[in-house]
Order: C-alpha cells, then structure tokens, then sequence
C-alpha cells in the first residue's frame, strides 16, 4: 500500500485469506487487492480459496472474495472461475448477482471466450427485477459495447425500451453514452432517437442527464448530416441549451457546455459563430481548463476582421502564461489559427512575420520548428514582404545572443537556422 | 471505467489509494504527480483536470473534490460521466460522514481498512456498483455486526462500550426485584 512492494508478503497474505473468520478474510483480500497483479508467482495457489468462498453460504465471504478477485483477475483465474462466477449470476440474494455481473466484464477482458456463453445469461440480467442487477448489467454491456459496438446493434431496442421507462439517473445516463457510440454505426437508430432525447433533454432537471443527452443528439446530428432541415431545431437546442450551460456561473458548466460546443462546430460551425463573444469572454477566464476549452474554439471563430484582435489578445496571455505547458499550448493555437485553410484570414503578412518573431523570444518553447517552418513558408510564398522578412531576420539574428541562453537553445537554434536560411536565400534585400 | 481512486491532504500525503489498472511500480509517482496538477488549482475553478501523462495522459481525466484538508480524486476515462462522477464522490464523502459519525482525516488515517470497506461497496474492479447512499450504510453495518460477533474475548471492550453508550440510566432503578421482597425506589433524576 501507499506504493510500496510488498510481494514478499504474497504467500502470508493467501494464509491470511483462508482464515475461517469474516474479519480476516477481508483483510487478506484486500491486502492481495492491492498489492497482488499479474506477475505474482502464487497467485496460482488461491484459485481453490476463492472457489470455495465463491461457494460459501455466506453472502458476505463471496462478496468479499467477488470485490478482492476484481482487482487481481488473471487470464488463468479467468478461465477457472468464469463459470462458478456465472453461477453467482442467479443467485438468490441480490447483492451477490449485482457483484458477480460486474466481475463479468473483468473476467471477459482477460479470458475473452468467456463472453459467449455468459451472454444470454447477461442479457437476461437486464430485465432484473433488482435495480442494482439491472444497472450493474446495463454497466457491463455498454463497457462491451464501447470496446466493439457492432457486436451489440441487435441491443439497441432492448436498451431502447429501458431508456424510456427507466427512472434510474445513472443507467440512462449509461445507456444515452452507449447510444452515442452506436449511432454512427446505424443512422435509423439516430432518427429514431432524437425525439425520446429532445423529450428527456426538455423534461429532466439533472444536469448529467442533459448534459448526455445533448452530447449524444450532437452525435447522432453529426452522424445524420446529410443536412436534413428539420434537424437544424434540435441542433438550435443543443446550442441554446449549452449557451444556457456555459452562461452558468458554476465552472464545472462552463467547462462542459464548451468541451460539447466544440463537438458541434466540426460539422455545423455556422451555429457557433453567433456565440463568438461568449466564446472569447471565456478566454479570459481565471480558470485554465476553461481557457483551453476556448481556444479549441477558437478554430470557427476567427474570420479576416477579427483574426488580429483575437492573435492581440492570445499574446496578452502568452506574456502572462506561469505554465509552459499552456504557453505551448497557446503558441501552436497562434500558429494553427493563423496558417488554417492556406493562410486565408491574414491579411497582412508583415504583421504575420513580426508575430512569429516576438514568438521566438518566448522562454523555453518547444515548438521552435513549428516557428521556423512557418517563417520559411510565408517567406517563400509571399514574394512582396521578402524584403521585410529579410530585415526581420537579420535584426533576430544580430541579437541572437542576447536571446539564447542555455535553456532557450533548443527553440531557438531552428528559429535561428530558418533565419539564416531565409537571409541566404534572398540576400538580394540585405543590407 | 474508473482508473484510480486517491485521497491526498493539503501536503501531498496519500491517504488511501486504489488503482484498478495495473500500475506496478509507478504508484507513488502517480501519486506525486496527481497531487501536483491538483494542488495548483484555485478554489473556484472547475473540478475537471486532463490526467498526468503516467496515468494516460489525455484520454483520463481527474475529477477532484477539496473539502477541508483533503483532496479526492478519481481518475477516469471517457465512458464515465463528470458531473455523475462528481456526484459519486459526493456520496462517497457522505457515506463516509455517516459511518465515521462527523469524519475527519484521523479517521481515515487510523481506520484505513474500514474506508477501504466502504469504497468496495461502491466501486468493484473500477466500475460503479451502487450509488445509493442507504443501500451501502446498511451492507456496512451488516458486515460490522458479523465482525462484532465473531469477534471473541478480545471484543469484548467494544461490547462493553457499545452496551453502556445503548444503556437507558434513567429506566433502570424504577423496579428492583430481589426474591419475594419488591422494592420500589423513588425515581431518579436524569443526570447527564
């Protein structure tokens, strides 16, 4: 515990798990949770402990051996206790099903020819008449599903029927996520969801259920947008109802109405521009995750008026920036706003230059070849401000000793290596 | 699936952790780590964080709460939802509160195995097995009992300290029988 090894302790801890009482045998299966993994030689020699307690007429010795087991599954423990755990699946007491479907998962990862013949026997499990079963499968299958959604398309209407009648938060949260994984798989099923989840979006007052349901119908909008015209209303909710999120004076909000927004504009950017300056408030943000959200939507915001204001404002934070990790972050956003779509918002390549080099005397970057590839690639391209780019260049590579010091090098010596080249190469404007 | 479950104090001392994935001997660093990407942040920031690289980077984010001197943190990937996590450690905290009676950080230091206890009937092998609050408190207290009765002589200080909190002092002396003498006493005041 607390990280240190104690695998010389492996085989006191198996003693300690075959007491007889409750008290101790929970100790010893949690000691063995928690420092016990696949490369521990005797774990080979508990796999008859757990069987009987699997099989123990007390629910609390299985439980307890169903929770340890989940933290030390082998492939070999896989395959000699799946069927005794597929047993435990319809046990009489509630408690036991719940843990023993959720081992399931645990097991099918490890020993995979497991899943087929536990299957039915899951699927049976959703219908339940215990809530906890039902959510613990419901759990299990839509981790399966994630991992290889064509497998379990033919679910969809089961779990179809359990999203429109369940009350339960966290198993239509579940389902909603899973069907946003199936949806681009199967575009019948996303029209046929978008109005159970416009109902749910209107009808629920908890703000995980909206905000899933919103992620999910941005899913399935995107995997329909062939651009039929009655979506354009959900679409309209989506992003009225994530303004509403974003306008939210609780941070968590905020951070999760623009992490969904930016879902939305890879494929309707329209709808995002009407909330530039919601988006560029934002950015101004005490709260970095919150900036850095903002600045992936930055991408359909800019345009050729606001590109310079918006390039301004990004170099008051860079000056500002305590982190390097977020200068570069801000550093590639610069260049990458700037150079979209073949450099189509600038419209004034000196002042692009100069950009680039009050870039270049940032501490410690490392995207020093981002820098000088696009310093190579305007002056190339742009014949008209070679001569300024050449006087820009020669003035950097006068006062490179000033800026390079040891910890600047890496950045520098490709900024300086472009410089050079550039001067070289169109030294016709040297003076 | 949840990757991790950590509760660190203010200095950066774990106070329980538990990792469902494998991670051998990067634990304390992740730890470290953890700890340093929490401990920047200010109070009114939101509570969701990219994971450190050793924990998997990008694709794993921290949920973290701070209440008083400690900070929870579950690590998570993208089939968990946020504010449900958030509520999640909510309930855990809470169910923590009710059987600990007003829980603070000493009890979690002295009584790791029962918080341990308590985690495990929430979360198994890294996927949330119950959220409701009652339903865990009354699977605890079952498995509490089974403790306290196979607990022999050497339980028998708890015994005695349980039986004299349950005691009704005042009820007690109304009627004494001794044989056939009946003897009534006046009743007693009740002193605290």
């Amino acid at each position: 515990m607390l990280g240190y090894d104690i695998s010389w302790a492996a085989f006191n801890i198996i003693e300690v798990m075959s007491a007889s009482k409750f008290t101790f045998k929970r100790i010893g299966y949690l000691a063995a949770s928690q420092s016990f993994h696949e490369g521990t030689d005797v774990i080979m020699l508990t796999t008859n402990q757990i069987r009987k307690d699997l099989s123990s007429p007390s629910q609390y010795d299985t439980g307890v051996a169903l929770t340890g087991l989940s933290c030390f599954v082998t492939p070999d423990l896989a395959r000699d206790l799946a069927n005794d755990i597929m047993t435990l699946m319809s046990h009489t007491k509630p408690y036991i099903r719940k843990k023993a479907v959720l081992i399931m998962y645990k097991v099918f990862l490890k020993y995979p020819e497991s899943l087929r013949p536990a299957f039915p026997r899951l699927k049976e499990k959703l219908e339940d008449p215990d809530p906890g079963v039902q959510s613990a499968a419901v759990n299990v299958i839509c981790e399966l599903a994630r991992r290889n959604p064509k497998n379990y398309l033919s679910l969809a209407p089961l779990f179809f029927k359990l999203m429109t009648s369940s009350t339960n938060n966290w198993v239509l949260i579940k389902i909603i996520k899973l069907f946003g994984a199936l949806t681009p798989l199967e575009p019948r099923l996303g029209k046929k969801l978008i109005e159970p989840l416009t109902n749910l979006i209107h009808s629920t007052s908890a703000m995980s259920l909206l905000y899933e349901c919103v992620n999910t119908v941005i899913a399935v909008l995107i995997s329909l947008s062939s651009g039929m015209p009655n979506h354009s209303a959900s679409i309209q909710l989506c992003v009225q109802k994530l303004r509403i999120l974003i306008e939210d004076s609780d941070q968590n909000l905020k951070y999760l109405g623009l992490l969904a927004m930016s879902k939305i504009l890879k494929t309707h950017p329209k709808s995002v521009q009407s909330h530039k300056d919601l988006i560029l408030q934002c950015l101004d943000d005490k709260d970095e995750s919150i900036r850095l959200r903002a600045l992936d939507l930055l991408y359909g915001m800019v345009s050729k008026k606001n590109l310079m204001e918006i390039v301004k404002k990004l170099m008051t934070h860079v000056d500002k920036a305590e982190g390097t990790t977020y200068r570069d972050e801000l550093l590639t956003k610069i260049i990458d706003i700037c150079s979209q779509s073949n450099y189509q918002y600038i419209t004034n390549f000196e002042w692009y230059i100069s950009i680039l080099v009050e870039l270049t005397r940032l501490e410690g970057t490392r995207h020093g070849h981002l820098i000088a590839a696009q310093m190579l690639d305007v002056a190339i391209r742009v014949k008209a401000i070679r001569k300024f780019a050449v006087s820009q260049m020669s003035a950097l590579l006068d006062s490179a000793h000033l800026l390079a010091s040891s910890t600047q090098r890496n950045g520098i010596c490709e900024v300086l290596y472009a410089a050079a080249w550039i001067c070289g190469e169109f030294s016709e404007h040297l003076q | 699936m949840i990757k991790a479950i950590l509760i660190f104090n203010n200095h950066g001392k774990p106070r329980l952790s538990k990792f469902y994935q494998p991670y051998v001997n990067t634990q304390q660093q992740i730890i470290r780590e953890t700890f340093h990407l929490v401990s920047k942040r200010d109070e009114n920031v939101c509570n969701f964080l990219e994971g450190g690289l050793l924990i998997g980077g990008s694709d794993n984010k921290l949920i973290y709460r701070h209440y008083a001197t400690l900070y929870f943190v579950f690590c998570v990937d993208s089939s968990e939802s946020e504010l449900g996590i958030l509520d999640l450690i909510q309930v855990f905290v809470e169910t923590l509160d009710k059987c600990f009676e007003n829980v603070c950080e000493l009890d979690l230091i002295f009584h790791v195995d029962k918080v341990h206890n308590i985690l495990a009937e929430m979360v198994m092998g890294g996927m949330v097995l119950e959220t409701n609050m009652n339903e865990i408190v009354t699977q605890i207290d079952a498995q509490n009992k089974l403790e306290k009765s196979e607990a022999g002589l050497a339980g028998a200080p708890a015994r005695a300290v349980s039986a004299v909190k349950n005691m009704n002092l005042p009820e007690i002396p109304r009627n004494i029988n001794i044989g056939d003498i009946s003897i009534k006493v006046p009743n007693l005041p009740s002193f605290k």
